[in-house]
């Protein structure tokens, strides 16, 4: 009883971070297969690239996606494999052009409420208003212009094949921010499962000895 | 506190025993990741390799490069030089000159005294290290003085006739 | 072998006596509950924030232009760098709970009552040095949130009179939290540990001296004690193990479950982020710092809500022995006192202004009553206990401690 109350207390005390999310974003799977994540990385270096850096990623990163050598020739253009991800815009006429500079995108999958699914729902946020300019649900009068293309879509195929690539990138996105998640998943299983035997004994171990208590 | 409550210690239940023993693997496993951490990162162990281009090099000439952080002697030697190395087989640490090389005219070689880890400076007849006095040849063999063996070749190849790859 | 090794050491320095005195042998009460274990689990938090930090502060650099990147080399690039860092991370948070939940042991028991007082005061300067160390600490990475609470809570010893500005200049080294802040925040955050390790010392010399309280809040008698090995170091240890379950759930599956999101941001001292929040385990007292309109009030507020725990040993006017087990009333005011940091900590971590803001006031306001009415509550809760009668146990010790102080106490 005493244990549950202060179970409950604990919990009350976690939920105060959790509450604050807003609920804006859209309810959508963001996949972590190979295949998605090389897909977004593609997009990433050909479209995101064009404004933004990765400059905690380095070419020679991109070969823990799965690309071959040759694969990876063609990504990275000629660059180094220790050069860092780095847009080729010069970061004035980048200021001048957005009044401001396009953040660097890293840890952008860390960096907002929602990760993942917050980059898949400001990429497909974007819709033509009625004076014909373009703004985002997301991020109203963000700076960014629709990269995508998807306030123009209008076929269904069409916007369901832009999605698909928006839920690639943030697949990518979240990879980069997090490039160490598989093997922390796959260390912890077994650090669990050690720990519950290990438990489980200890337990054994308390009763066995606390038995010889009259 | 009654004298049947202490422990006796002769009493070890198999419970305990393989607890203690999973207990102590356990701890010993955490320890590795602390260990790890401290060994180089990839990156560190990727600039291991370096491409070094032979071109400007002059003969009679060392060029001085970064290998891992530590000097390499690029060495572009005379013909005469290399007959005179290929004569000899060096001083306290014996070794032909052709053992030492890949092409003769191309002496490779760490730049750090072997004795306690100077960089030795050229001298017309080889090295000459300024912190103990160890004398070298133009094989970087040792000839006089503290150092115990010859200088370090490092493991390189040539990628081309005017470049070689270090590490 | 070791046997001859032993004996060596032991005709030159106490060994075998200080082990069988203050470890195997050492009596313990046996009705000690799982709530016990909290202390053990705290000297191992200690051990982990150590060995971890010092293996974080071989890669990690402290300043402004490096301290950012640096993280993410570790994060990326050290062999388990990331393991590194997450265990720190939640070790700071796992570090606090444990705390708490050892200090709320205390209360509800009324450990810190005589002969205890010492332990208590202490454990008191501990949980001090630990604040500091944490709020140091969390500057470190030089995120936004790092930096922006950093730069909000130096701004607070401004209110000290007459020497304010001075200080908060010299505390930072700079006008604002900048390079020199943080260089020696690191130098700080690796020192004050050694401080809590000194302190820990003390506080387990005088638990030696005073020996264990119980969950009966009564002083046992010796018979009732048994040898803290192997009966406590095998509960210890399992609850060890239950405890790391919960943890390693956390770093391997959901490391960032206590940290801002803005914190991957880097610091920027020409935009503060939406919201400003400390982390969590500083809550319920940066409400009461919000909650008080003055600025010199709140910080005063802040302050004494901390060190009012200290003053528990003479608010506590009460002669029955023990905590809440035979006292109903000390037992719905602790209750209060938990809902209520709770209701702080919700307040705490939302904007200022709206409902919430009189909801903070009214909290702080049930913060300081709970501990200052406790004098008259204590003595009107013996009188009405006393007057319908005892349990039958508490009688005998009660007279018997009435007895033995000579009815000074």
């Amino acid at each position: 009883m005493k244990g549950l109350r202060a179970g409950l207390f604990i919990l009350l005390c976690m939920t105060v971070q959790v509450v604050k999310a807003e609920a804006e974003l859209a309810d959508v799977d963001i996949p972590d297969t190979p295949e998605a994540v090389q897909r977004g990385a593609e997009t990433a270096v050909n479209t995101c690239l064009a404004c933004h850096n990765l400059k905690f990623l380095k070419y020679g990163d991109l070969s823990q996606l799965g690309f071959t050598d040759k694969q990876l020739d063609d990504l990275r253009s000629g660059k180094g494999l220790k050069e860092t991800l780095k847009t080729d815009m010069d970061p004035t006429m980048l200021r001048e052009g957005f009044g401001l500079l396009p953040p660097d995108l890293s840890l952008m999958a860390k960096a907002r409420e929602g990760g993942p699914r917050y980059i898949y729902s400001l990429l497909t946020g974007f819709y033509q208003k009625a004076d014909g300019s373009v703004d985002n649900h997301v991020f109203p009068g963000v700076k960014m212009p629709d990269v995508l293309n998807y306030s123009d879509a209008k076929d269904p195929a069409q916007r369901a094949a832009i999605e698909e690539q928006a839920r690639d990138a943030a697949a990518f996105l979240a990879w980069a921010a997090d490039p160490h998640a598989a093997e922390r998943y796959q260390l912890g299983y077994y650090v669990l499962a050690y720990l519950a035997v290990l438990t489980l004994l200890l337990y054994l171990s308390k009763r066995r000895i606390w038995a010889r208590l009259h | 506190m009654s004298e049947e409550d202490k422990v006796d210690p002769e009493r070890r239940d198999f419970i305990v025993t393989t607890t203690t023993v999973l207990g102590a693997a356990g701890v010993a496993g955490a320890c590795w990741p602390f260990i790890s951490s401290m060994n180089p990162t990839a990156s560190v162990k990727a600039e291991a390799v370096t491409e070094i281009s032979l071109q400007g090099i002059p003969p009679g000439q060392v060029h001085t490069v970064a290998w891992r952080g530590e000097p390499v002697f690029i060495f572009h030697r005379t013909p005469e030089e290399v007959a005179a190395m290929q004569k000899s087989s060096g001083g306290k640490d014996p070794q032909a000159d052709k053992a030492r090389v890949k092409e003769a005219d191309w002496l490779v070689v760490v730049g750090i005294c072997t004795h306690l880890g100077c960089v030795p400076n050229k001298v017309a007849d080889g090295w000459l290290c300024p912190c103990h006095g160890s004398v070298y040849d133009n094989s970087g063999r040792i000839l006089s003085g503290p150092a115990p063996r010859n200088l370090d070749v490092p493991p390189y190849k040539f990628i081309a006739d005017d470049k070689i790859e270090i590490g | 072998m070791a046997n001859r090794v032993i004996a060596w050491i032991d005709q030159r320095f106490p060994l075998s006596a200080f082990i069988k005195n203050e470890l195997t042998d050492y009596p313990t009460p046996r009705n000690l509950s799982y709530w016990w274990n909290f202390g053990f689990l705290a000297g191992f938090m200690l051990v982990l924030q150590i060995v971890s930090g010092v293996f974080l502060a071989m890669h990690y650099k402290p300043d402004v232009s490096l301290a950012f990147d640096s993280v993410q080399h570790i994060m990326r690039e050290v062999n388990y760098g990331w393991l590194l860092r997450y265990m720190h991370a939640v070790g700071a948070s796992a570090f606090f709970i444990v705390i708490y939940i050892h200090m709320a042991r205390t209360l509800y028991y009324g450990s810190f009552r005589a002969p205890r007082e010492l332990m208590w005061w202490s454990g008191q300067a501990l949980l001090l040095l630990l604040m500091a160390t944490a709020f140091m600490g969390y500057l470190l990475p030089w995120g936004q949130m790092s930096y922006w609470g950093a730069q909000v809570i130096t701004s607070l010893f401004r209110a000290t009179p007459w020497v304010g500005d001075h200080l908060v200049l010299w505390l930072r080294g700079d006008y604002v939290v900048g390079d020199a802040t943080l260089n020696r925040f690191f130098a700080l955050h690796y020192l004050v540990p050694f401080f809590i390790v000194g302190m820990v010392l003390i506080h387990l010399v005088a638990l030696h001296h005073v020996k264990s309280s119980n969950p009966s809040g009564i002083n046992l008698a010796a018979k009732d004690n048994i040898p803290f090995h192997p009966y406590f170091t095998a509960k210890d240890f399992f609850g060890l193990g239950v405890f790391l379950i919960v943890f390693c759930g956390f770093v391997f599956f959901k490391p960032e479950f206590f940290m801002e999101p803005v914190n991957n941001v880097p610091a920027n001292p020409l935009q503060t982020p939406a919201h400003i929040e400390p982390e969590w385990y500083f809550l319920p007292f940066y409400a009461i710092l919000r909650a008080i309109p003055d600025k010199l009030g709140g910080v005063v507020a802040m302050v004494l809500s901390i060190m009012i725990f200290a003053a528990m040993p003479y608010l506590d006017r009460s002669k029955l022995p023990g905590g809440a087990r035979f006292r109903p009333i000390y037992r719905i005011s602790f209750y209060i006192f938990i809902a209520d940091v709770a209701v702080l900590s919700y307040v705490g971590a939302h904007p200022p202004g709206g409902v919430l803001a009189e909801v903070g006031r009214v909290a702080t306001f049930l913060y300081f009553a709970v501990f200052l009415l406790l004098p008259l509550v204590s003595k009107k809760e013996e009188a009405w206990l006393r007057a319908r009668g005892l349990p039958s146990e508490l009688e005998a010790l009660v007279a018997g401690e009435d007895d033995k102080a000579g009815g000074r106490r």
